[in-house]
C-alpha cells in the first residue's frame, strides 16, 4: 500500500495547526520530476516524542568516545557520563597493553556546590588523578549543560593541564543545549579533532609502495571497520587512520599522510573531510560498505581514483573471491527477504546506507529518514549554498584552515580530479533522495506519533530505527532491526557483514513467534478512504 | 587507610549511579494516563528513555521541552508550555509530571510558575501538572525517585473522611515484584493503594491494538485518597525524612507511617505480613506459612553452598538493604555493601547485621572492585554495570535492581515476598555453585595431582 499527498494530509490533520505546518515540510513522497526540498536540521518542536539527542552525545557519544586511547572525562554531574558509558557499541582492540579505555566512565560528578562556586578545581583536580590512573595518550573533557551556564573555563583549565601534564589534553565545549541535535556535537569534536590532534604527527608521507588512506566517519559498530578492514588489506591499501572506530590518538596525528579520505557518515565527518582537503590538497571519496553491490561501487571507485593497472586487477580479483565465498550463503536468506518491506530510519547515514544492503536483499524500502541529518544530506551537497543559517548553525563557528605551508600537497592533478569527479561521487555526496524510488516516504525527524501513524498506513515487514521506537513497533506486531546497536550482532559492514545482516533479518521473519500475532490492519483496514486511479 | 585514599578522590570512575531525573520518571510511568515531559535539553530524555527502554523492553515516551541557547538566555517558559501542548494533544493524559534538569535548575525556571500559568492561560482546572525538581547535581535516582512520589503525593493528597485502606509505597522494584506484593495483600484481604503501580504499565501484555497510555496505574482518586487511609506502610527504611511521602502523610493528615524493609528475605516478610495481620486483624493464611515453610525448607537445602559465599552489594540504598538482609540471613557473608547515594542511614542499619563489612555511600565501581577483590569476594548481587567486576575479576553477578541492560527480563525478576526470596535465594546459590563447579577441577587438580607430579618429574633431571 502506497501513501498519497491526501492520506498523508489526513494524518498529519491530527497535530495541532502549527505543530502540522511545521512537520508537514520535513516529510515528502519522492518525485523525480520535480525538485523537491526537505526542511532538516532546524529545531525539534518540544513535546514531540523526538529521537533526538544533544551536543554532547555527538561529541562525546559518537565522534570522541571511540577514541581509545584517550581518556575522555565528562565535566558535570553524573548522569551524562553514566548514559554515554559504553552504549554505542563501538569496539575497539587493545594494541598497547592498558591504552584501551573505552570501557570507563570518567565524570567530575558535579555536585551543588560545584554549580555554585564553579567547578574548574574540581576538573583540575580530575586531569592530575586521570593522568596517574591511566596514564592516557591524551585526554578530552566534555562540558554537559550546566558547564556553560556557570561559567567555568574549561578551555584554560585544558590550557594549564597540557603544560603541566605534557600531554594532549583538549576541551569541547559541547553543551546539551547547544544546536538543535547530536549534529552540532559532531560538528565542535570535528574543530577539536582538526584542530589540536591530525597533523601533530611527524610523518611527513604513508608507507612507499602502498596506498595510504583514511576512513572517516566509520564507528565500527558491532566490527564494522574490522571487515571493512579485513578487505582494505586483501586489496592492499594502507590505512593510516579510521575516524574514530577502534580509533586512536596516535594513529589520528599522522592522518594528514594519507592520498586518500573516505567517508562513511558523511554527517558526522564531513567537516573535516573539507578541511584535510583544503589544509593538505587530499580530496575525499563518498562510500558505502553497507550492502554488497554497494560496497563492489565503492571498491572499484577508489582503484579508479588511483587509477593503477594492478590495484584495478586486484580490486576485481577480491571481489570476486568474496562473491564467490559469500553468494552460495546470501541464497537462502534472500529467499526469505524477496519482496519484503521495510523502514529504514538512523541517525546521520544509515538511513540511506541500508537502503542498498536491503536492496541487495530483494527488500524494498518504503520509508526512510534521518534524525539530525541536514538537507545535504537529503537533496545531496549541491543545494548547500542554498541552506540558509539561522541562530542555531551560527553558535558552532567554522574551523578555519588555510594550506599548510609544509606539508600541502595536491594528491592528484586538478585536471584529472575534475575528470574524476564526472564518474565517481569525489568530494561530493548526493544525498539520499536522489537514490529513492518514486513515491517513497522520507521522514525527517521521525517521531512516535508518525511510526505509529506510518506504521498503520504502509504496513512495513520490518522495521529498522533504535532501541527508543523498537518496543513500539514490536507491540503493533511488527518486529524490528535496530540499526544504532544492531541488537547485539554484527558486523553488517562488508561482504561478510552482508550475510550476517540478511541472516539475523531471515531470523525475524521466519521465527515462529510471530506466527502467533495478527497485526490488527491485516484484517480491517486502519485509515479510511478512496483510491482514486489516474491522478497523480 | 585505604578506604580513605578512596574516599578522598575527586574522579567518579565508573559510576554506581544515575541522576535524579532519570529515578523521576518511573513513579510517573506507575499512574494511570499519566505522562512526564523533562524541562531541558532533549538529550536528557532522550538518554533516559534510552535506558529506561532497555531495561523494561517496553515504550517509554518522555517528552521533552528541547531548551537550547535561545532558552538559556530567555528562559524556557514557552518551550516548556507547547511541550505541555502537544503532549496532551497526542496522548490526552490525565495527569502530567515536570521534572526540571541541570539546565533548567542552574538558569533557575520556575516550574511551578510556568505551569500553573498554563493552565490558567488554557483554562484547565482538572489537569493537575506535577512539577519535581530533579537538577542531575542534586542527588541519585534513586533520590529523584522518591522526590517525583512525594510531589505526587503532596499535589494530589486530599483528606475527606476516614476511610479502611492501607496506602503501600514501594520504592523502584521490578513490575514482577510489584505482582507479588499485591498478591499478598489479596491474599491478606488487605484494601490498599499502591503507590506507584507500573507493574502493567511498565511491563505490559501484548495486546491487539497498541494504546500509547493505559488506564493501568495508579488511580489518581486513589491518591487523592491516601490521607482517608488507616495507615501507611512505607517500604523506605533507608530514606531521608524530607524525601518521604509517607512522612509527610503522617505529619499532615496523621496517618500513621511504618517504615519497612522491602520484603525480601524470610524476616523482612514475616515483618510486612505481621504488619498488614495487626493492621487488619487478619490472621495470615495457610497458603502464605506453607510458602514460608517451603523457603525456609529451601533455606536448609543451600545453607552449606551459602555459607562458602562472600558477597558485594551494590545498587539503590533500599535494595541494597533488603538483599544484604538476606544474604545474613543464609551466611552469605556480605563484604561490601556499596551505593552511590549519599546516605547515612544505609550505614546505620547494615552495620548491627554485618559490622566488619565495608559500607560505602556515594561509591564508584573503582572503589567496589578494589575492595571486593581484597576481601575475597565470589558473588556480586546487583545491577548490570556489575558485570565489571566479572569482567575484570571473574566475580560473578547475579542480576538485581535497576538497570538490567546486558539480560532480558529486569522486569520479570522476582525477588519479593517468601516464593520471590526463595527464587532470589536460589539465583545467588547457583550462581556460588555454577562458579564452584567451573572452578573446582582445576582447584582439585592443583591440590592434590598436579604439583606432585611437578616433584616427580623434576626428580630424574636432578
Amino acid at each position: 500500500m502506497a501513501l498519497d499527498e491526501k492520506n498523508l494530509e489526513a494524518m498529519l490533520d491530527q497535530y495541532p495547526a502549527k505543530v502540522k505546518r511545521n512537520r508537514k515540510k520535513h516529510i515528502l513522497i519522492t518525485n523525480s520530476k520535480e525538485e523537491q526540498i526537505i526542511e532538516a536540521n532546524t529545531r525539534t518542536i518540544p513535546g514531540i516524542i523526538t529521537n533526538r539527542g544533544c551536543a554532547y552525545a555527538g561529541c562525546k557519544g559518537v565522534v570522541l568516545g571511540p577514541l581509545k586511547d584517550i581518556v575522555h572525562i565528562t565535566h558535570g554531574p553524573i548522569g551524562c557520563g553514566y548514559y554515554s558509558w559504553l552504549t554505542r557499541r563501538n569496539k575497539a582492540k587493545t594494541e598497547e597493553p592498558g591504552k584501551n579505555f573505552l570501557t570507563y566512565c570518567v565524570s567530575t560528578d558535579m555536585q551543588e556546590s560545584d554549580i555554585v562556586f564553579g567547578g574548574e578545581k574540581k576538573l583540575s583536580k580530575v586531569i592530575d588523578e586521570t593522568v596517574s590512573i591511566f596514564k592516557p595518550n591524551a585526554i578530552t573533557i566534555n562540558a554537559t549543560c550546566p558547564v556553560g551556564l556557570i561559567g567555568d573555563d574549561i578551555q584554560a583549565v585544558a590550557k594549564e593541564a597540557e603544560k603541566k601534564h605534557g600531554i594532549t589534553i583538549m576541551a569541547f565545549s559541547c553543551e546539551g543545549y547547544k544546536g538543535v541535535s547530536q549534529s552540532a556535537g559532531h560538528h565542535i569534536a570535528n574543530n577539536g579533532l582538526m584542530d589540536q590532534i591530525i597533523g601533530d604527527g611527524e610523518l611527513e608521507e604513508g608507507p612507499k609502495g602502498k596506498y595510504c588512506i583514511n576512513i572517516l566517519g566509520e564507528y565500527n559498530i558491532g566490527g564494522d571497520s574490522w571487515e571493512i578492514e579485513r578487505i582494505m588489506k586483501k586489496i592492499g591499501y594502507h590505512i593510516q587512520a579510521v575516524m574514530s572506530g577502534d580509533g586512536s590518538y596516535e594513529e589520528l596525528k599522522n592522518a594528514h599522510v594519507a592520498d586518500l579520505n573516505l567517508v562513511m557518515c558523511h554527517r558526522s565527518i564531513n567537516y573535516i573531510a573539507e578541511m584535510l582537503d583544503k589544509k593538505y590538497g587530499t580530496p575525499w571519496l563518498k562510500v558505502n560498505f553497507i550492502g554488497v553491490q554497494s560496497t563492489i561501487n565503492t571498491l572499484r571507485n577508489m582503484a579508479l581514483y588511483f587509477g593503477d593497472q594492478k590495484l584495478i586487477d586486484k580490486t576485481e580479483e577480491v571481489i570476486s573471491s568474496e562473491l564467490a565465498k559469500i553468494e552460495p550463503q546470501l541464497e537462502s536468506y534472500k529467499k526469505i527477504c524477496a519482496g519484503k518491506t521495510a523502514f529504514c530510519f538512523v541517525g546521520g547515514s544509515r538511513g540511506h546506507h541500508y537502503q542498498a544492503l536491503y536492496q541487495d536483499l530483494g527488500i524494498e524500502t518504503t520509508l526512510a529518514g534521518y534524525e539530525f541529518a541536514h538537507r545535504d544530506d537529503y537533496e545531496g551537497r549541491d543545494i548547500i549554498s542554498e541552506i540558509k543559517g539561522d541562530a542555531d548553525s551560527r553558535n558552532i563557528p567554522d574551523l578555519e584552515v588555510t594550506p599548510d605551508d609544509k606539508r600541502f600537497r595536491l594528491k592528484i592533478s586538478p585536471e584529472r580530479l575534475e575528470k574524476l569527479k564526472e564518474q565517481i561521487p569525489l568530494s561530493n555526496y548526493k544525498g539520499m533522495i536522489p537514490e529513492m524510488k518514486d513515491g517513497r516516504v522520507v521522514v525527517d525527524d521521525l517521531n512516535h506519533f508518525e511510526t505509529e501513524e506510518f506504521i498503520k498506513a504502509l504496513n512495513p515487514d520490518i522495521f529498522s530505527s533504535g532501541i527508543k521506537d523498537k518496543y513500539i513497533v514490536q507491540k503493533m506486531g511488527i518486529p524490528s532491526k535496530q540499526l544504532h546497536n544492531y541488537d547485539y550482532s554484527g558486523p553488517y559492514a562488508g561482504f561478510n557483514g552482508a550475510v550476517n545482516f540478511a541472516k539475523d533479518l531471515s531470523m525475524s521473519f521466519e521465527s515462529p513467534t510471530w506466527n502467533f500475532i495478527i497485526p490488527p490492519w491485516r484484517e480491517t483496514p486502519l485509515l479510511e478512504g478512496s483510491i482514486e486511479e489516474g491522478e497523480a | 587507610m585505604e578506604k580513605e585514599i578512596i574516599y578522598s578522590r575527586n574522579v567518579n570512575e565508573n559510576p554506581c549511579n544515575m541522576c535524579m531525573a532519570m529515578g523521576g520518571i518511573i513513579p510517573f510511568k506507575g499512574i494511570e494516563e499519566s505522562m512526564v515531559i523533562i524541562h531541558g535539553s532533549q538529550g536528557c530524555s532522550t538518554y533516559m528513555r534510552r535506558h529506561i527502554a532497555e531495561h523494561f523492553n517496553e515504550p517509554i515516551d518522555v517528552g521533552s521541552s528541547s531548551l537550547n541557547e535561545k532558552g538559556t538566555i530567555y528562559g524556557g517558559g514557552d518551550n516548556l508550555k507547547k511541550a505541555i501542548d502537544n503532549i496532551i494533544k497526542v496522548y490526552n493524559p490525565a495527569i502530567i509530571g515536570v521534572l526540571t534538569t541541570c539546565l533548567a535548575e542552574t538558569i533557575g525556571e520556575d516550574i511551578d510558575g510556568i505551569a500553573s500559568e498554563y493552565l490558567k492561560e488554557k483554562e484547565l482546572n482538572n489537569l493537575p501538572i506535577i512539577t519535581v525538581s530533579t537538577p542531575g547535581y542534586g542527588n541519585t535516582h534513586a533520590e529523584g525517585y522518591w522526590a517525583a512520589v512525594k510531589r505526587i503525593v503532596t499535589n494530589l493528597a486530599i483528606k475527606k473522611e476516614k476511610g479502611s485502606k492501607v496506602n503501600i509505597i514501594i520504592p523502584q522494584l521490578s513490575p514482577a515484584d510489584i505482582r507479588e506484593i499485591k498478591r499478598l495483600l489479596q491474599l491478606m484481604e488487605v484494601q490498599y493503594t499502591l503507590l506507584p503501580d507500573f507493574s502493567d504499565t511498565l511491563d505490559r501484555p501484548f495486546e491487539r491494538s497498541y494504546k500509547k497510555i493505559t488506564k493501568d496505574g495508579t488511580k489518581i482518586k486513589d491518591i487523592v485518597e491516601m490521607p482517608d487511609a488507616v495507615a501507611t506502610i512505607q517500604m523506605g527504611v533507608t530514606i531521608e525524612e524530607n524525601y518521604s511521602p509517607g512522612k509527610y502523610l503522617e505529619d499532615e493528615f496523621g496517618v500513621p507511617l511504618y517504615n519497612t524493609p522491602i520484603p525480601i528475605g524470610l524476616e523482612n516478610t514475616d515483618v510486612f505480613l505481621s504488619l498488614l495481620s495487626q493492621l487488619t486483624g487478619k490472621e495470615v493464611p495457610e497458603a502464605l506459612k506453607q510458602e514460608r515453610g517451603r523457603l525456609l525448607d529451601c533455606m536448609i537445602d543451600s545453607h552449606k553452598y551459602n555459607a562458602q559465599g562472600t558477597s558485594a552489594i551494590f545498587g539503590e540504598p533500599e535494595l541494597v538493604f533488603a538483599a544484604t538482609k538476606m544474604c545474613c540471613e543464609n551466611g552469605i557473608k556480605p563484604a561490601v555493601v556499596a551505593t552511590g547515594s549519599k546516605t547515612a542511614k544505609l550505614a546505620e542499619l547494615v552495620k548491627p547485621l554485618c559490622g566488619d563489612a565495608s559500607l560505602l555511600d556515594e561509591a564508584d565501581f573503582v572503589s567496589i572492585r578494589s575492595i571486593s577483590t581484597e576481601m575475597k569476594v565470589n558473588v556480586a548481587i546487583g545491577n548490570s554495570d556489575g558485570k565489571y567486576l566479572t569482567e575484570k575479576e571473574g566475580i560473578p553477578l547475579v542480576r538485581f535492581g535497576f538497570p538490567i541492560h546486558d539480560r532480558i527480563g529486569g522486569q520479570r525478576l522476582l525477588s519479593v515476598g517468601y516464593i520471590g526470596t526463595t527464587m532470589f535465594l536460589d539465583r545467588v546459590t547457583n550462581t556460588l555453585l555454577e562458579n564452584k563447579y567451573n572452578n573446582y577441577r582445576k582447584e582439585m587438580y592443583q591440590k592434590f595431582y598436579w604439583e606432585p607430579k611437578k616433584k616427580t618429574l623434576a626428580v630424574p633431571g636432578s
